[in-house]
């Protein structure tokens, strides 16, 4: 990025809060003389303008959708038992992986010392869904029946054998932490059309006791070399769904009122005083916060929401930090103006006794997961909302460990895996890319995370190529330095 | 494509740097032409466009920005710079034509050339026309001051160079802010905490000249300047207190943290600092701080997860610890070299190879082995502690002592030498059946209780009941007591039953025995599943792989497997497995009793078992005894030895007489261990005893070595001077050798940025072509030049930027500086902006009197909220859950807050802290509402306001007036303005109205925190002084160092 062009981004966002901030002062002195209550003020006050405006020149276009959300399943879910379909693997159970297949490539040091790498077939059955005929696993019922929404992609592929590397590469386009995640970029540059709430909000749900919980890392979330006002926010499944967003006991809105009144006034003439624009920033940022602490609370109320609804998301939708609330809030988060809404939800990683956790995984998340299709389609946001699915890495066919007839654990597999992208953008009820029979070397092709990025940005009007931020000597993107394209395929 | 678009951007980056800040110098009419100063503005300006390093764009195949393509000559023979040769020189030529056709610039390039720039053209021509590399890579070089017209207002050279630039604008420098801005401003600065009031009126009365700079000096002597100055460096040095990767577990090196403040605090010279920190243990005779300085290179993130590939890892940590380095001192952007040739600046990858090659031999391992120490780790050993450990050794001494002297008068009668022998007998003892014995307790792991079941609903070997268990991860039944303990018999043996559900599986069973510590671990399966206790000790001993499913397995070893024998006194069994389904039933202890062959009441068959051998258990003069004599050849005084260890420790007869002496030396020896482990340890760096070869990592593979490489610097630079060794210490020393162009430049840059909120070169960490120029070359060579020579005294260059006069200007801006100088590059006004994350915390701390100034030490875990790393954490890891500390821990400066990598405290985070899993040179200011929203409401903040709101009506006066008066001096130093005093008094007054009305609201609101309350506080009072607090602390005024 030049400098001329930085220095002019500055100036618009700067510009904006004097503008905001002059406003809202202004506001706030004669709201003083009207009365006092915060119905009255939010009255006053009114729509002040965009907290969050795009960068200038973005979209490079106007993408079709507006908002994404993605549901990033960390651990790695088995491509194997849930989405790439490999039925002549029931005659190979427990007969040793091909050479031919394996052709010595890298394994993680979890089965690199195993003595044999037996096929372990999926026990799971398959059947058609929709009008292509997918097939999907028995695990999905509920994906299944939104299954002409989704692209499914069974030739992701990525650069990391492990949980932290590969969950970073997915997430921000690099192995070594430092770099902005995707969310954060699209916030950075596509700002918000909410004025009440972040443009980048982030759930971390609970998980099935059966699931083997990796890590999270904030870095998933966090803007990196990008400004810090661009990290996801993690709305939180316990305590302050927003940190600090309550009141001290003791302490009511209108007693907050009263002092954010009067601190603007004092801010004020600090502004007269010393000419600093910052001091209107933090004015506005101020109204900014005190109007998040109604809006916060509003959003994550679920009383209005009808009972279909609720009965839709599944039973769990009551139960705070659950992935059935989160799909919901996830919904709630796009219909408010946010950006972007990720959740990450925990214990794919399924190295031994996959058949039970796997279930209990899915039990956990497929309904919520159609039911979320299924919701935004309703309400029209399906065409303006780009849904992700998808872990970090897929599995191996072969079993870590002992293998019977019932059960089984696979290792890493980062050579192919499956994920899906469904609404605005997308062209849904198409599944893309073709791996060998034992689902362990892509075929036909493979869309690399970078190009899966790419093609996720393209979905929202920006140009991967042109989308950068200068730091460490280097023009940064999201998608690396080495080429990578948009997967024309997909798109409707 | 990349290249080519990035050459467009340079030429426009060059091309608007020359129109926004030209030259800053005039040249003396005579004097030497500077090409970077001179002569790359006007040629980027006026020619690099057809004639640059864009070959697409380039014109008749001529190019000037380097010295080989001036010199080239044309298809027609012309040379457009024939050095020393103005005549034959065409560039000459074609500027002095008038003919449209040949003149330069061509006239539709809206370009032209004043009198003036061609002039140096003709001179630098005259003069060889000598091209220089890029300006960092030439070597600083101190001009003289510029002279400033007379009556302008500069206090030194600093100031002149300025005032220079700033007159070029028909700027000058403002006025000199008034006193109490000053000494906030400088307290902040190099406190980082406010001023005192006393200290406020004390500078403010003091009106002899020098107040300003005596101040300075106070400043700088206080112990707090250590750890102010400390705080960016060590986001430069990426500092935290985990290890960042996976599990993100703890590690300990906060005393390499508590060295950096102490060599700010000592004024270390900046060379000596920096050699320190990377090769300090390769110093002749090293000091314990200068090993514990080089802590700075451990401070990268490591990882310890399962199935991770060392050579990945091994390879990730060179890398980071070489470019590292290179930004930190250098100010280069080394990582683009370890794929490819930097495409901009002069780093091949080879080079980087070669520079990679210095840190390639680390000693520490791949996998951290989620330790809190991965070795190599330095034990802190100070003088006093060397006393206390000796002044327990001479105790030790004395109690053995006196047990031997006891033991040597003891009967004892061998049962093997008795005729007829005694009968051996079988003992069982059934510990765990059916239900805890009396006088035990269980615990279950959190998220299911202890079940028991009957055979009607799963297995059950024995009795009526087993224990059940289903969980996803780690889990487990804990049996404990205090007084009903379990002693192993002789020959002891220690069992369990177990049945594994075939169709749920655990990973791991494990049975745990507790003699006063959980240190006794059998494992059975995946002996990683679960990481309690050293791996391959009696702590974590691997018995097997897991049992066969679908059945009872009795599950029985030797208790010296986990490390226990008989005699010893169990208080604790805990079933635990990792996932899956188990039942466990009839657990106990198994023995036999054999006179003639117990080692614990024959001495004969005692000393049989050690023959030959060096029995880890035994004193080591004992030990020495028994490697190298028999039975047969021993003299009686070694017998003697024997035989009084025996009495006194082993022999079951005995023994017991001696219960209170050894009671004694175990207590002795208790304390000494706990003193000896109380003695922390930290991070060093030191390399393996052979250094590992290092090779061009093709496209930056660790898996792809290429060419061998060798330890070296990049050729741009000085060459690198060595004594016949080429390792870490040479390399630091180029670092800090005179000719070395960069070291002195980054670091002034970076303590300029901290003072004046951006550096000269405002890329701090980007020196190279894709860095931003600075603002002022001379200014920043000149600094770095008198650093170097000054003996690298960080004090002196402090004391000098906070002593000019740009320095203490007032902050005020008008809308010209705002418009044409936004960010105040040019320092037409003074610095102001927003506090770091820590001097916020810190402020509210202080001034509400909360805080602890107790420097150094671990980290502490000041109020945090619920669910900040408990989402995230690894499950574990020990730090997933967080423990919030108590008492005054919560009030300790921010620069002590435990540093978790992967979650960091959300007062830091929030205000720009990076994260410190790489090198930061410089932190954003953001501006957000979470922000506001923390300042208002967190716990830590409102209570302060409380603790400052008692302050205020215990100090601050009788009226509120007064009161509001005391708390502005207290906060801003400064009085407040009357319309100020207005609001406030407003606020309080409507405040002081609603808890009258409410005074159970008031009782709420004064109860936040751990702090307490003043007994005699009227609450309702307390807490509209609270709010009124809170709203003060919130002012921008007082976030902002103005």
């Amino acid at each position: 990025m030049d400098p001329f062009l930085d220095f002019q981004r500055q100036q618009t966002r700067r510009q904006f809060f004097v503008g905001s901030g002059l406003r809202l002062g202004g506001l706030g002195l004669g709201w003083l003389m009207a009365g006092r209550g915060t119905q009255a003020w939010a009255a006053a006050a009114g729509a002040p303008g965009r907290i969050h405006p795009p960068l200038p020149g973005l979209p490079h276009w106007a993408g079709r959708a507006k908002a994404i959300i993605y549901l990033h399943m960390n651990g790695a879910p088995s491509q194997i038992d849930l989405w790439d379909h490999k039925p002549g693997l029931k005659e190979y159970f427990d007969k040793e992986l091909p050479d031919s297949v394996r052709m010595a490539q890298r394994l993680s040091t979890m089965t690199s010392g195993q003595g044999r790498f037996p096929v372990a077939p999926s026990k799971f059955n398959f059947s058609p869904h929709g009008r292509n005929g997918t097939m999907v696993s028995e695990l999905l019922p509920h994906t299944a029946r939104v299954v002409d929404e989704l692209a499914v992609i069974r030739t992701v592929h990525t650069n990391a054998i492990n949980h932290d590397p590969a969950c970073t590469f997915v997430m921000t386009g690099s192995e070594v932490p430092g770099k902005a995640s995707i969310g954060s970029w699209l916030a950075y540059g596509l700002g918000s059309e909410s004025n009440d709430l972040p443009a980048f909000v982030v759930l971390t749900p609970s998980f099935p006791s059966s699931g083997n919980g990796q890590a999270l890392f904030t870095r998933m979330w966090s803007s990196g070399f990008l400004p810090t006002r661009f990290n996801g926010v993690a709305l939180r499944g316990a305590g302050d769904p927003v940190l600090y967003v309550q009141n001290p006991p003791g302490v009511d809105p209108s007693d907050r009122r009263t002092q954010l009144d009067a601190l603007s006034r004092l801010n004020h003439l600090g502004y007269e005083k010393f000419g600093d624009p910052e001091i209107q920033t933090r004015i506005a940022q101020y109204e900014m916060a005190f109007r998040m602490q109604t809006s916060v609370p509003e959003l994550t109320d679920l009383s209005k929401e009808s009972a279909s609804t609720l009965e839709m998301y599944g039973a769990d939708v009551k139960r705070p930090g659950s992935f059935t609330q989160s799909a919901l809030l996830a919904r709630r988060l796009i219909e408010r103006g946010v950006r972007v809404v990720q959740v990450l939800h925990r214990g794919w990683d399924q190295h031994d006794n996959l058949p039970t956790a796997l279930r209990n995984q899915c039990l956990d998340t497929d309904q919520a997961t159609g039911a979320l299709i299924q919701d935004l389609r309703q309400r029209g946001l399906l065409d303006s909302t780009l849904v992700v699915w998808g872990g970090e890495f897929g599995r191996t066919v072969y079993s870590q460990g002992k293998l019977t007839a019932d059960n089984y654990g696979r290792d890493h597999h980062p050579r192919n895996f499956c994920m899906w992208l469904a609404g605005a953008g997308i062209k849904g009820g198409q599944v893309y890319g073709e791996t060998d029979d034992f689902s362990y070397n892509i075929v036909e092709n493979p869309v690399h995370v970078n190009d899966l990025n790419a093609t996720i940005l393209h979905c929202l009007g920006i140009d991967h190529s042109r989308f950068t931020f200068k730091s460490q000597g280097l023009d940064q993107r999201l998608t690396g330095v080495e080429e990578s394209s948009v997967v024309k395929q997909l798109l409707a | 494509m990349i290249a080519l678009k990035v050459h467009l951007r340079i030429t426009l980056a060059l091309l608007v740097g020359t129109s926004l800040w030209s030259s800053p110098c005039a040249v003396a009419a005579d004097g030497p032409i500077r090409f970077n100063r001179d002569i790359r503005p006007l040629l980027s300006d006026r020619c690099f466009a057809c004639h640059g390093l864009d070959q697409k764009k380039r014109k008749a195949g001529l190019r000037l920005d380097t010295a080989e393509g001036a010199a080239a000559a044309d298809k027609d023979g012309h040379v457009a710079i024939k050095p020393g040769d103005l005549a034959g020189s065409e560039l000459w030529r074609r500027i002095q034509a008038t003919d449209p056709d040949d003149v330069m610039p061509p006239p539709d390039s809206h370009k032209t050339l004043a009198a003036a720039e061609k002039d140096l053209l003709k001179r630098w021509i005259e003069q060889g026309a000598p091209y220089q590399k890029h300006w960092a890579f030439e070597p600083p070089i101190a001009v003289e001051p510029p002279a400033v017209a007379p009556g302008t207002p500069v206090r030194n050279a600093i100031d002149r160079f300025l005032a220079v630039r700033l007159a070029k604008e028909g700027w000058k420098l403002s006025p000199e802010a008034d006193r109490p801005t000053l000494i906030r401003r400088l307290s902040f600065d190099l406190r980082g905490l406010p001023p005192t009031p006393v200290e406020v009126d004390a500078f403010l009365s003091d009106r002899r000249p020098g107040a300003y700079e005596r101040l300075v000096d106070r400043f700088l002597d206080s112990p707090a300047y250590g750890e102010r100055m400390a705080r960016p460096w060590l986001d430069v040095a990426r500092y935290a207190d985990t290890h960042g990767l996976h599990l993100d577990n703890e590690r300990q090196m906060w005393a390499y943290r508590d060295w950096v403040v102490r060599a700010f605090n000592q004024n270390l010279p900046f060379d000596r600092f920096t050699v320190e920190q990377l090769a300090g243990d390769l110093i002749p005779g090293a000091t314990q701080d200068q090993i514990v300085a080089t802590g700075f290179n451990r401070c990268n993130i490591t990882s310890g997860e399962g199935g991770s590939i060392d050579a990945e890892y091994l390879f990730r940590y060179a890398v980071d610890r070489t470019a590292t380095t290179v930004q930190t001192w250098m100010g280069l952007t080394a990582g683009c070299a370890v794929c490819h040739d930097h495409k901009f600046d002069p780093i091949s990858n080879r080079e980087f190879y070669s520079l990679y090659a210095f840190f390639n031999s680390a000693a520490d391992p791949a996998m951290d082995g989620n330790s809190l120490l991965t070795a190599p780790a330095l034990k802190l050993r100070s003088t006093a502690d060397d006393a206390q450990l000796a002044s327990l050794a001479a105790r030790t001494v004395d109690v053995e002592e006196r047990i031997k002297a006891v033991a040597s008068r003891t009967e004892y009668l061998d049962p093997a030498a008795l005729t007829p022998p005694p009968v051996p007998r079988d003992l069982d003892h059934l510990w765990i059946d059916d239900d805890a014995p009396s006088g035990w307790h269980i615990t279950a792991s959190p998220g299911a209780p202890t079940r028991w079941i009957t055979s009607s609903e799963g297995p059950v070997t024995s009795g009526k009941r087993a224990l059940a268990r289903e969980d996803g991860g780690l889990a487990q039944d804990v049996f404990e007591t205090t007084d009903a303990r379990v002693e192993v018999p002789p020959g002891g043996r220690l069992y369990a039953h177990v049945y594994l559900d075939p169709k749920n599986p655990p990973r791991t069973v494990m049975l745990q025995y507790k003699r006063e510590e959980w240190k006794h671990r059998a494992v059975w399966g995946d002996v990683d599943a679960i990481d309690w206790g050293a791996k391959g000790t009696t702590e974590r001993a691997h018995q097997g792989p897991l049992p066969e499913s679908g059945k009872w397995v009795r599950l029985e070893f030797d208790a010296a497997k986990v490390g226990l024998k008989p005699g010893d006194k169990l208080d604790g069994i805990a079933f635990t497995q990792f996932g899956g389904r188990v039942y466990w039933d009839q657990a106990g202890v198994a023995g036999r009793i054999d006179p003639v062959n117990d080692p614990a009441q024959s001495f004969q068959a005692w000393t049989r078992q050690y023959e030959g051998k060096e029995p880890g258990e035994l004193p080591a003069a004992l030990k020495g005894i028994f490697k190298s004599t028999t039975a047969t050849n021993r003299t009686p005084a070694q017998v003697a030895s024997l035989r009084e260890h025996y009495v006194a420790h082993v022999c079951a007869t005995t023994r017991p007489a001696f219960g209170e002496l050894v009671a004694e030396a175990d207590a002795v020896r208790k304390e000494r261990e706990a003193y000896d482990s109380g003695i922390p340890s930290t991070f060093v760096f030191r390399d393996m005893d052979s250094p590992r070869e290092s090779f061009q990592m093709v496209r930056g593979q660790y898996d792809k070595p290429g060419d061998r490489v060798v330890r070296g610097v990049p050729a741009v630079f000085p060459r690198l001077r060595t004594a016949g060794t080429t390792n870490r210490l040479d390399l630091a020393r180029w670092l800090v050798s005179d000719e070395h162009p960069l070291t002195a430049r980054v670091a002034v840059n970076r303590f300029w940025q901290q003072f004046f909120g951006i550096g000269l070169v405002k890329t701090a960490d980007d020196f190279g072509s894709q860095g931003q120029p600075p603002s002022h070359p001379e200014l920043l060579d000149w600094l770095a030049v008198r650093f170097r020579t000054s003996g690298w005294d960080v004090k002196d260059l402090v004391r000098l930027l906070v002593t000019t006069a740009a320095y203490r200007q007032e902050s005020r801006v008008n809308p010209d500086q705002l418009q044409r100088d936004p960010e105040n590059r040019l320092l037409a006004r003074g610095p102001r902006f927003r506090l770091d994350a820590e001097e916020i915390r810190d402020n509210v701390l202080f001034v509400s009197g909360l805080m602890d100034a107790q420097m150094g030490g671990k980290g502490v875990k000041p109020y945090q909220p619920p669910n900040i790393w408990e989402p995230v954490g690894f499950i574990g890891s020990n730090t997933r859950e967080y423990k919030q500390d108590h008492g005054s821990a919560l009030y300790r400066r921010s620069l002590y807050t435990f540093f978790k990598r992967t979650a960091p405290a959300p007062f830091l985070s929030t205000f720009d802290s990076p994260n410190r899993e790489q090198s930061c040179s410089r932190r954003e200011r953001s501006n957000t509402p979470l922000q506001a929203l923390q300042l208002l409401n967190d716990v830590q903040h409102f209570e302060a306001a409380r603790a400052l709101a008692s302050r205020i009506l215990a100090e601050g006066g009788a009226t509120p007036e007064q009161r509001i008066l005391w708390a502005y001096r207290l906060l801003l130093a400064r009085p407040p303005a009357p319309a100020e005093l207005a609001i406030v008094r407003g606020t309080l007054d409507q405040q002081l109205a609603r808890y009258k009305s409410d005074p159970e609201a008031a009782k709420r609101a004064v109860a936040n925190g751990e702090s307490k309350i003043p007994t005699a506080a009227d609450p309702v009072e307390l807490a509209a002084y609270t709010l009124t607090a809170n709203l003060l602390l919130n002012l921008d005024e007082v976030l902002t160092r103005n």
